[in-house]
């Protein structure tokens, strides 16, 4: 039996470039204003699976690419559609600033509601493993339960099949294959397919958008809180249940190490096992 | 009084996982400073020869549900056993605690969402205090709360280290890393105290959404850096894969010694991912970590910083990992490991350590 023409979303998020060495201090923190964007690594995996799933699905198939971030996120959308994805949704409102997980899900299940009442129901939901900068991997879990999708976490590969999905998935010490009806929210591990280059008609149709106001109202959707009746108290800082406290810098504590330098190998090596001799000794091998 | 803290049990073909352990020892300090009782929630198929194991770990009370249907995890039918049982208690359990693992991360959000109470991923320090909410955008925040579930991990801002708490829902959620916490010494107490409570399973069609087609175990061949007592770690600063060869040439001098990793190392692909330390990683906490080439990013730290003794060795005389660590060798490691290997070899460390 041939698939369905398959509807299906992809989220996608803007984080900090930590590639680049702008903003990124050498002890691993961010200096955030100082630091360029990207789209999360991550969600690199889930566009490429979400571009295979409709090339599995119907021919009318689709791939809709959602962020909710600031108005300069606007970026990893143009990337989107510079890779194929056919039309792409920005949710943008300055009420969803210190929104945690379960804020982002709420606000994420509203623009995928409000979608879905235009472009009908989903069939798939694409997600990264988890961003760089929240690192939480709880976002996509998290809609699955608010939307009643079937749930499918650490893909490493799925083929549609039937109108269902076949996924092999990491589990507990190996691997587990699995059949999920749909809809469904598949989170895609980063051993799955990397991302494909974008394609030179995708990047010469996104020169035209970048030109074009019409097109770009066309294939960027800008959404607000209000458009996708969204309720205000359960975004932002009202709608999160947790907050942080406290933060501290833990790089300055400790600083009693015992440096050893400026001599040979040979005296470095013999001054640190003679000082530890004690603690080494019984794990040496005899 | 507070509700309970809760532990939900994970399990790997009818084992108990070493990280549930972990949590009934660390929960049971959560318990205690909230004057609670320290429970476990056992879901899988014929689990009553690991009640003992969670006994001796110090649970205080168990809830066991077990079902043919349950001895393998999967995601709908564990969420519906776990919430119709939270759903009919009078009050919801002060504190929920579950591992970061593929299983916690995958069933930890369900239950979050469902409650609509927040969750701290990959925690790294848990602790119960006060906090008080003064002003805000919010003002329903707004009040005391004598206790709060704190839990801390590495945030990747400004700062390194960050505290979340959000006393305001029960239950407050965390998961944690295996590793992270200590396995608790063994508790005596006569089973015949430890309540348990027999969960009816109730699976609904909708749970079946999704179906095991197959299941793919390695048997044996694991790598579980987290048992050895020596880590030879190496990072970028190893230039290539060889230098693996130099590092496993250095751990083949200890027992139990293996060698482990950095993230970038893993990334370019020298080593594997089993290998790799930090917050993506392995929480390791052996008697001798080395880190090789290795700068000491945060993300690196959080997973070692409790090994007993660190000793790093880098050129960069101002490498952060020389801010924690006990030893610091400036120095080529390429020089400095084989004259280690060559000192040790010779018995350096062999005689008798002289008593102060
Ligand atoms: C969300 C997130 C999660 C992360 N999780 C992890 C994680 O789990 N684990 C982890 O390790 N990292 C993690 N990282 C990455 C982390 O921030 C660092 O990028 C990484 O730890 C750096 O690895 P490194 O020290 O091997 O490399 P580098 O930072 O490049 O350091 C190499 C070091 O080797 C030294 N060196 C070079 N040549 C020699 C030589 N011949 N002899 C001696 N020294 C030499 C250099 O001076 C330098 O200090 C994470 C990052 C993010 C954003
Ligand atoms: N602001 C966002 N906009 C779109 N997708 C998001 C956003 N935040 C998280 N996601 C999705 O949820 C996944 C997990 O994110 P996290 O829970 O932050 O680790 C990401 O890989 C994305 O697919």
């Amino acid at each position: 039996m041939a698939n369905k023409d398959l509807n299906i979303y992809v989220l996608i998020k803007q984080v900090p470039d930590t590639r680049s060495k702008a903003g990124v201090n050498p002890d691993g923190t961010i200096d955030r204003a100082k630091a360029g964007k990207m789209l999360n690594p991550f969600d690199a995996f889930a566009m490429e699976a979400a571009l295979n799933a409709k090339a599995m699905g119907g021919p009318n198939s689709r791939v809709t690419a959602v962020t909710m971030g600031p108005p300069p996120a606007i970026d990893i959308l143009y990337q989107a559609l510079e890779h194929g994805i056919d039309k792409t949704c920005i949710l943008s409102d300055r009420k969803l600033a210190a929104s945690d997980t379960l804020a982002t899900s709420y606000a994420l299940t509203k623009t995928l509601e409000y979608l879905e009442s235009k472009d009908g129901p989903a069939d798939l939901v694409f997600c990264g493993l988890q961003t760089t900068d929240g690192d939480t991997a709880q976002v996509g879990p998290e809609i699955c339960e608010r939307m009643n999708l079937t749930q499918v976490t650490y893909v490493e590969g799925f083929t549609v099949e039937n109108n269902k999905i076949h996924a092999r998935k990491v589990i507990e010490g190996g691997a587990m294959e699995v059949i999920a009806e749909l809809p469904a929210l598949l989170t895609i591990a980063n051993s799955y397919k990397k991302l494909k280059f974008k394609t030179f008609r995708g990047a010469k149709f996104v020169q035209e958008v970048k030109r074009n106001k019409p097109l770009q109202d066309e294939f960027i959707e800008v959404v607000d809180l209000a458009k996708v009746s969204a309720r205000d108290e359960q975004c932002g800082l009202p709608g999160s249940p947790t907050i942080v406290s406290m933060t501290w810098k833990i790089g300055t504590v400790g600083g009693n190490c015992t440096m050893h330098q400026g001599k040979s190998a040979e005296e470095l090596v013999g001054a640190v096992l003679a000082k530890e001799s004690s603690h080494i000794a019984e794990f040496v091998k005899r | 009084m507070a509700g309970e803290v809760l532990i939900v049990a994970e399990q790997v073909n009818g084992e108990i996982a070493k990280v549930t352990l972990e949590l009934i020892g660390e929960g049971r300090k959560l318990a205690q400073k909230l004057n609670s009782p320290l429970s476990c929630f056992i879901l899988g198929h014929n689990m009553q020869s690991q009640i003992q194991r969670v006994i001796e770990a110090g649970a205080d009370k168990i809830y066991l549900a077990d079902h043919p249907e349950l001895a393998e995890y999967r995601t709908l039918p564990y969420r519906r056993v776990l919430i119709d049982e939270l759903t009919s208690w009078e009050r919801p359990p002060h504190t929920l605690l579950m591992g970061s693992t593929t299983t916690g991360r995958d069933l930890a959000p369900r239950i979050a969402a469902y409650f609509e109470t927040g969750l701290t991923a990959d925690t790294i320090e848990l602790d119960i205090g006060p906090y008080e909410h003064k002003a805000g955008v919010d003002k329903s925040k707004i009040g005391y709360f004598p206790e709060c579930l704190y839990a801390n991990r590495p945030s990747f801002g400004e700062s390194l280290k960050a505290r979340i708490l959000g006393p305001w829902k029960d239950p407050q959620m965390a998961t944690i890393r295996p590793g992270v916490f200590q396995l608790p010494a063994k508790v005596s107490r006569d089973p015949a105290e430890v309540p348990i409570k027999n969960i009816a399973v109730n699976l609904q069609s909708d749970d079946f959404r999704v179906s095991v087609a197959k299941i793919m175990r390695e048997a044996g061949s694991k790598v579980d850096i987290t048992e050895a007592d020596v880590i030879i770690a190496g990072g970028f600063g190893l230039a290539s894969q060889d230098g693996f060869e130099l590092l496993r040439e250095l751990a083949g001098c200890f027992n139990n010694a293996v060698v482990g990793a950095s993230r970038k190392a893993v990334d370019v692909g020298w080593i594997g991912y089993p290998y790799q330390v930090g917050q993506t990683g392995k929480t390791v906490r052996p008697k001798i970590y080395i880190a090789c080439g290795i700068s000491g990013a945060l993300q690196h730290r959080v997973g070692m910083q409790k090994s007993e003794l660190i000793i790093a060795i880098n050129k960069d005389p101002d490498a952060p990992i020389f801010s924690f660590a006990n030893h610091g060798i400036v120095g080529d490691l390429y020089q400095v490991i084989p004259e280690m290997i060559k000192q040790i070899k010779a018995g350096a460390l062999l005689k008798e350590p002289v008593l102060a």
